[in-house]
Parts: structure tokens; sequence; C-alpha cells
């Protein structure tokens, strides 16, 4: 077709190595990772459509994109042979930076995004309007909203309006098959679904009106923030334990006290310290600046229930030798998704692989508590079965009807080849 | 190529967040390898030998105006301008940059001291007319665009030293470049020679304060210079200032009252003024202090978007400059201003030329401009800088 030509596209080796990475550096797992072999940019839907259709025609995988600041692999392309494939397939991705633009439909309270918008820039239109975003993950300025609808999470405003999935009122999809559009209870086919089961191509998402909001700072334990936390109506709701408080001065240059800290943002009025909470919030976007440290960072995130909070940090506290420090993001239905951070210099081949151990060791402990990974991708997909409960088999049989020959995004969500089994067994091992 | 261990740490600590997606350069061409972050990849890319240093990555390197806008954002506030000019310095020792006309310059600088190639006698040609001193200490460096194509902005800025009383001296054509080219291009050697020479002739002269009108000079000397005197071993002991700062100072003071200016009006802040040295204010100051009505642009202050032309980006990319000016020149139409004013002759050239290619009613021009024309009249005329 004559439009092919059109799309922008790339396969010099420079972006194909630009483009086969996210967030993490995983040592030795990266060995069954693969490099893309060429990166379109469609500009509208019907040529994410055309690059399907080519990818169907030569047998290709298909790796969607948005920001890639993704930390569990689901934009990196695994090696046919660690899917227990004997033919190398080619890896087309379909990076989403050309469909950014997005329409504010202000009665109904709804945005309308193509899948790269990114979160900060609606935002600040919805800002113009009166509007607000009700949830939104701590990357906004960057990350877009398919990219965080497909890998599903939480974020700022999850405890007031619960993770993403509950704010996604419809999507648009394109698969081998053409488009369509899925709302309701069929939204659990593809939010979460890291493209597994199709591309998103348009996300309608809801939005809320401006509030004045007020942030407070408390110094308190992770057991007393819980009962301040979960008291009220309250809209977001971030912990750091006074060891990540500690790495966030030296990485900030700042001084606040060493101590483990609560923020809340809410329209209610509260007995806390409102500039430590204005100082927290401000820096929202930052979680990572402790990099700096290693350089270089190993992270574990787990989602636990609010009351198991305070033992899981207790324990890990106890288990993690190195400097280190988590921060909690509650959300709705008492949870909580706590993010530990271990500096490591990523230079130090040994260290720095035998830190990662540490993500396992948090994830099993987690385990233990009732807790749940925060997210599969590449690196988890041996807990989708715990992450997906009940609807596990019903959406491997989705996938299985979408995708018969498994192209789009392959080795994700789901369990496939070695690795997954390889996890199992190091989770078993690892002390 | 070889990796310093600042530079490589910084490589180490960048997490790939994107929050740097906000490069005029990436928002233009919308490839990773014009991004900051695929920079900071690329570089450890060639330093963990996945990547070969080749023509087409060195020149993807190249389409970066040093504006700092990734700097303001990055999540592990990495010193990414200078890493870029530390990496563009390497490239040209591996022999792969500058490039060809970053070259032609260095050339013609080498000549004549200035990247434009004119004649050294010429350089002071302008200020025919006004009276300076040749000692004196307040100096005023007018730098090579005001000297050779802007020279409307150093006869306004004199012209209003001279209508204030302020003493201050001139070298001349013993001025030389500041050097801001061939740092911004990775060409140090060049820089390091011109500022040997400024810095003898401001010493000669017992200077204890430098004036400059142009953003670019005034990054260079009040940042750059420093560090070279330091390396060099020379003792650093002057007071920098750009013209908006001493504008404003002097309207302060109550030595410079400029009549009423009533327009409505949207600021540019230069990336060398604003980011790089943290001049906000001082013009908005001024600004306001003319009685002027100021309407700010969406993305102003450290979130200000560059004009596109720095960096060597118009000289060696003009489409890029081009692209990155219009996205500027609409949003500054959005405030629905009158004027645009700005306080650097590359930003003032080049938006006005984008103005004029989209069609946008809107008057460019430079803060000195104004002032100095309502220090005696009561209505900015409007007169062009002239720029090649
Ligand atoms: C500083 C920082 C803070 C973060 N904070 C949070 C947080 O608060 N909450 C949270 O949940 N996460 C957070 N993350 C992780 C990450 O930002 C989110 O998962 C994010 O929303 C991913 O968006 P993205 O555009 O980068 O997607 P990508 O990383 O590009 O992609 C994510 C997944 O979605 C798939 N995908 C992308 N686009 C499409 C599409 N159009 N159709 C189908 N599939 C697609 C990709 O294949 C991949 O599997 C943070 C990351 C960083 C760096
Ligand atoms: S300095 Fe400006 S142009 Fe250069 S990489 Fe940073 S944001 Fe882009
Ligand atoms: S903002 Fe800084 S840390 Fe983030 S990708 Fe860009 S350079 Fe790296």
């Amino acid at each position: 077709m004559a439009e092919v030509k059109e799309i922008p596209k790339s396969d010099w080796a420079v972006h194909r190595y630009l483009y086969t990475r996210d967030i993490s550096n995983a040592p030795v797992i990266n060995l069954l990772l693969k490099q893309v072999d060429v990166i379109y940019q469609p500009r509208n839907e019907r040529e994410v459509l055309e690059v399907l259709r080519i990818a169907k025609e030569e047998g290709a995988t298909v790796v969607p994109r948005g920001a890639g600041t993704s930390g569990y692999g689901g934009v990196l392309p695994v090696k046919d042979i660690a899917l227990l494939r004997l033919s190398r397939r080619k890896t087309i991705m379909i990076d989403f930076t050309r469909m950014d633009d997005f329409e504010i439909d202000e009665e109904k309270r709804l945005i309308e995004c193509s899948p790269g918008a990114v979160w900060w820039e609606v935002e600040k239109k919805l800002n113009k309007k009166g509007l607000t975003l009700r949830v939104y993950p701590t990357s906004a300025p960057s990350s877009t909203v398919a990219g965080w609808i497909a890998q599903n999470g939480y974020g700022v405003g999850s405890l007031k309006y619960g993770g993403i999935a509950e704010n996604v009122e419809k999507l648009r999809v394109a698969d081998f098959s053409g488009v369509k559009e899925v709302e309701g209870k069929d939204l659990k086919y593809y939010i979460g679904m890291e493209g597994i089961t199709g591309v998103i191509t348009k996300a309608w998402v809801k939005v809320k009106e401006m509030e004045e909001m007020k942030y407070y700072g408390f110094h308190v334990s992770a057991k007393e923030a819980n009962k301040i936390v979960f008291a009220g109506d309250h809209y977001a709701g971030l912990f750091l334990d006074s060891n990540y408080v500690k790495l966030k001065n030296e990485a900030f240059g700042t001084e606040l006290p060493e101590k483990d800290t609560l923020m809340v943002a809410t329209t209610e009025k509260l007995d806390g310290d409102e500039s430590l909470g204005e100082e927290i919030w401000e820096t929202r976007f930052y979680p990572m600046r402790v990099r700096r440290l290693g350089p270089g960072l190993v992270a574990a995130e787990n989602v636990l229930p609010a009351e198991s909070i305070p033992a899981y940090l207790n324990k890990l506290n106890k288990m993690i030798k190195k400097p280190h420090g988590s921060e909690i993001w509650y959300s709705k239905g008492r949870k909580g998704a706590v993010l530990s951070f271990i500096p490591s210099d990523e230079r130090k081949f040994f260290s720095y692989a035998f830190t990662w151990f540490n993500s396992i060791r948090a994830l099993k402990l987690a385990k233990s508590m009732r807790g749940v990974p925060y997210s599969t991708g590449f690196y988890l997909s041996s807990e989708a079965k715990l992450l997906f409960g009940g609807d596990y088999s019903e959406l491997r049989e989705y996938k299985r009807n979408v995708d018969p020959k498994g192209q789009l995004n392959p080795g994700k969500v789901f369990p496939v080849g070695v690795f997954p089994l390889a996890m199992g067994i190091l989770q078993k091992v690892i002390p | 190529m070889k990796f310093e261990k600042e530079l490589e740490d910084m490589i180490h600590a960048c997490a790939q967040c994107f929050y740097c997606r906000v490069c005029p350069a990436f928002q233009s061409i919308k490839w990773e390898s014009v991004s900051p972050r695929g920079r900071v990849y690329m570089l450890k890319g060639l330093k963990n030998k996945k990547i070969k240093l080749e023509p087409q990555l060195v020149e993807d390197f190249y389409k970066c105006t040093t504006c700092g806008a990734c700097e303001e954002q990055c999540q592990t506030a990495l010193h990414l301008v200078d890493l870029w000019e530390m990496a563009r310095a390497e490239m040209v020792k591996e022999g792969l940059a500058p490039l060809p006309v970053h070259k032609k310059l260095r050339e013609l600088a080498l000549q004549t001291d200035n990247p434009y190639g004119e004649p050294k006698e010429k350089r002071e040609d302008w200020i025919k007319g006004y009276k300076y001193e040749e000692n004196a200490e307040i100096m005023y460096f007018a730098g090579c665009t005001a000297s050779f194509r802007a020279v409307e902005l150093a006869k306004n800025t004199v012209d209003l030293f001279n209508k204030v009383g302020l003493k201050f001296a001139y070298a001349g054509k013993n001025e030389y470049c500041c050097g801001s080219p061939f740092l911004r291009t990775g060409q140090r050697d060049v820089a390091y020679g011109l500022f040997r020479k400024n810095y003898e002739e401001w010493k000669k002269r017992g200077v204890k304060t430098i004036v400059s009108s142009c953003a670019g000079c005034y990054r260079t000397i009040l940042i750059d210079y420093p560090k070279i005197a330091k390396e060099l071993g020379l003792e650093w002991n002057f007071e920098v200032l750009h013209t908006s700062q001493l504008v404003n100072k002097l309207i302060k003071e109550g030595k410079l009252s400029p009549q009423k200016f009533s327009a409505k009006v949207t600021y540019h802040d230069p990336c060398h003024l604003g980011r790089h040295t943290k001049v906000y204010e001082e013009p908005r100051e001024v600004i306001k202090a003319i009685g002027a009505e100021l309407v700010e642009m969406d993305r102003n202050r450290g979130e200000s978007f560059c004009c596109g032309s720095g960096g060597g980006v118009k000289s060696q990319f003009k489409d890029l400059a081009g692209a990155i000016g219009k996205n500027r020149i609409l949003e500054a139409k959005e405030t629905g201003a009158e004027y645009l004013i700005s306080c650097c002759p590359f930003c003032k050239y080049h938006l006005k030329q984008m103005a004029d290619e989209q069609g946008v009613q809107i008057k460019v021009v430079d803060l000195v401009e104004i002032v100095n024309n309502l220090a005696v009249k009561g209505e900015y005329k409007g007169d062009d800088i002239r720029c090649a």
C-alpha cells in the first residue's frame, strides 16, 4: 500500500538500541531480551492498523510503547528462544509519540485521549477549564495515557478514586482483525494487559472538577498513618518511611526531619503541618532522585492490605542490609502500594545483581502477608495467577482467541517459556 | 570516546524517566536520538560498546540548543548541558565533530576573533558618536552579534548609559568573541584563547564589573569564565551583570525614570539568561516599572520554551531552528500581546524572523531598546536591529 512508506519508521541501529529500553536495568535477565527490528511512529489509527497488517503479513511480533517509563519489561522484546520458539520472528515496535492529541468533554467530565497523550499535558489543559484528573501516576510529566492503562496501577488520587482501572470509561482497541470499542466489564481484557490482547488507540478517562486542596504533613508511624489516611474522605496519601526521608535528604540536599512522615492531600481540614505537607507534595514526581546515590537503583514494589504494611516494613527493613527506603501511595479499599528503593551502583555487576535478589525477597515477604506484586510485565509474569485471581483463565482464553499466533507483545503478563519457571524456582531457593 | 568520572556518573544516574521530553528538539523531531534521555542512553551505549560512534549519531547529538529545559525537569537533577558539552568535546577529539558550519566558525574566529569573520577594526564602528572611557570600573561588553549584526542593541544600550551618565569603558577592537559558540559546540581550545585575550584586556583596564546585553555572552562570562580561570590558575574577581539587571538597578535607585509604556507585552526568557543564570525577575520588574501590561506565555521562566537558535543549531540545522521558533512564536501570539520582548539578540532576531514567516502580528524587541526609547521619548518607535 502506498501509505506504508509515509508512516515514520526507523531501523537505524542506534534507534533499535534506544527503543529497546524501559526504566529497569535487569542484570542477567537481559540475556533473554532482544532488540526491536523496526520502530513505527503512526500518526493516527489508520496507520496503526496498517502497521498491524504488516506485522500479520510478516508474522512479526508487535510491542506497543508509550513513554517507556514502566519497569517490568513490558516494552522489552523477549527472545523467541526464551519463549521456546525455534524460529526468530521480527519485532515491530509501535511508538505512540506522534499520537498525543486529546479532547476534553466538559459536560460529561471525560477526556478522550489518543494513546500517546501525556498525563501532565492533559492536566494543564484541564486546569484551564476548572477540571482536573481524578488519578495520575507520579510519572505524569512523561508517561502516556494508554501506557498507564495498559500497565495498570495506582497513583496520586487513588486513595479516593482507586487505580486507573476504576477511572477508564471506554477504550478503542486495534488488533489483527480491526478496531473495536470496549467498556464496562470488557475493559478487563485490556487494562493491565500491556498490549497482549490489542493496541489501545483511544481512551476515555473520567476527570473531576478542581477543588481547593490542602496538604498536611505528619510525623507518624505506618500504623498511625493508616488511621489518619483512611479516617476521612481524603484525595491522596503518601507515606515516606524514615529510611526513605534520609535518602531523599541526601539526594535533594534538603533537611527534612528524618522520621516516618505522612502527607495527606485533602479538601478537609486536618491538624497537620502544612509546610511539611506541601514540601512533600511538591516533590511527588521525583521519587527516583535517590538514584543519584548509586548511581543506579533497585526497586521492589508490592501492594499490601493497609493492616499488613507496618509489619511488612518492619521485616523488610531488617531483611535489606544496604541503605534503602520505602514510600507508600495509599489506595481505596484500605490498600497501599509499597515502593522500596535500594540505591546500588549498576557498574558493579555482582553487588548490583545481588541487590536485585532483594526485590524477589520483598515479593516473597509481601505474598506471605496477603500482598501481591504491583504488576507483571515480563519480569513477574510468573505472578499472573496471583494478580488476576479468578479472572486468570478467562483472560488467558481471551488472549488465545484474539491473538492465536502469539504475536502481540509475547512473553508479557502471562507466563510463557523458561523465564517464569526460573522466577518460580528463584523465589523458592532465595532465603 | 573517553568517559571522565563525572560524565560516567551522570550517565548511570539517569532514571530514564523522560521528564526531559520537554526538549524543543525532541518536540520537533520526535525521535529519541534527539532527546536528552536518548542522548544519555547513547552515551551509555557508547561506553558499553553497544553502539558505535557514527556520523549520524554525532549529528543528532548536535541537534540541541543547549537550552537547559531538560535540566530543569530532570528527575535526578543532572547537569545535562554540561554533559552535552563534555560529550561534544570528546566527539571533537575523536575527529567526528565539529560539524561543517561549526568548523567554519572556528576558522573565522581564529582569523578574526569573531565567528562572523568580520574585520577586527570594524568591531567598534557602531559606537561612533557615543561617549565612553578607555578605562573604567564598569566595562560594557557588546559581544560579536551586537557589534556586527544587531548594532541597534549595542547602540541603544550605550545611548541609555550616556543618558543616565553612567561611566563605562569599552574595549573597541580589543574586545574579542566571548567564546560561547565554541564552548557550546565542543571546541574548547578556541574559547580558551579568546578568554585569555578578554581577561588580559579587562585586567589591564582595571575593570571590576562587566555588563553584557547578550544573554549568551553573559552566561559565558558569568559561568564559564570563572571555571576556565580556575583551570588556568588565574584569579577571578569580576562582577558580571546583564543589562536588564543593571537597568532594573538604575530604575530602583531612581537614577533612571523612563516614561510610561502603555502596551500589552509578553516576555520571552532567553535560555542563557533564564534557566542558565536564573535571571527571571529583573526583566519583568523593568517591564512592570515602565507600566506595560505583561501577559505571560503558558511556558515561562524555568519552563520557557527555547527560541530555537542557540547551541549552534541555527547555523547548522536551519529547519530544526525554524520548527522550534515557530512553536514559540505561536505561543507568543496566543497571549494577544502587541510586543514580544526579549533580552538576547539571537532570540530577538530568530523570533522576529519566525513572526514574519508565520505572519504573526507581533513586534519583537529587546528590553533595552524599549527602555532607551522611553527614557527620552514617550513612545517606542520600533527601530529594527539589523541581523544578517
Ligand atoms: C518517576 C516515575 C514514577 C512512576 N510512578 C508511577 C505511579 O505512580 N503509578 C504507577 O502505576 N506507575 C508509576 N510509574 C511506572 C510507569 O510510569 C507507569 O506504568 C506508566 O504509566 C507507564 O506509562 P508509559 O507511557 O511510560 O508506558 P510504557 O512503559 O511505554 O508501556 C507500559 C506497558 O503498556 C504497553 N502499552 C503502551 N502503550 C500501549 C497501547 N497504546 N496499547 C496497548 N499497550 C500499550 C507497553 O507495551 C507496556 O507493556 C512510574 C515511573 C517513573 C519513572
Ligand atoms: S538543552 Fe534543550 S535542546 Fe538540548 S537536550 Fe536539553 S532540552 Fe533539548
Ligand atoms: S529527566 Fe533526567 S533522569 Fe529523566 S530521563 Fe531525562 S535525563 Fe534521565
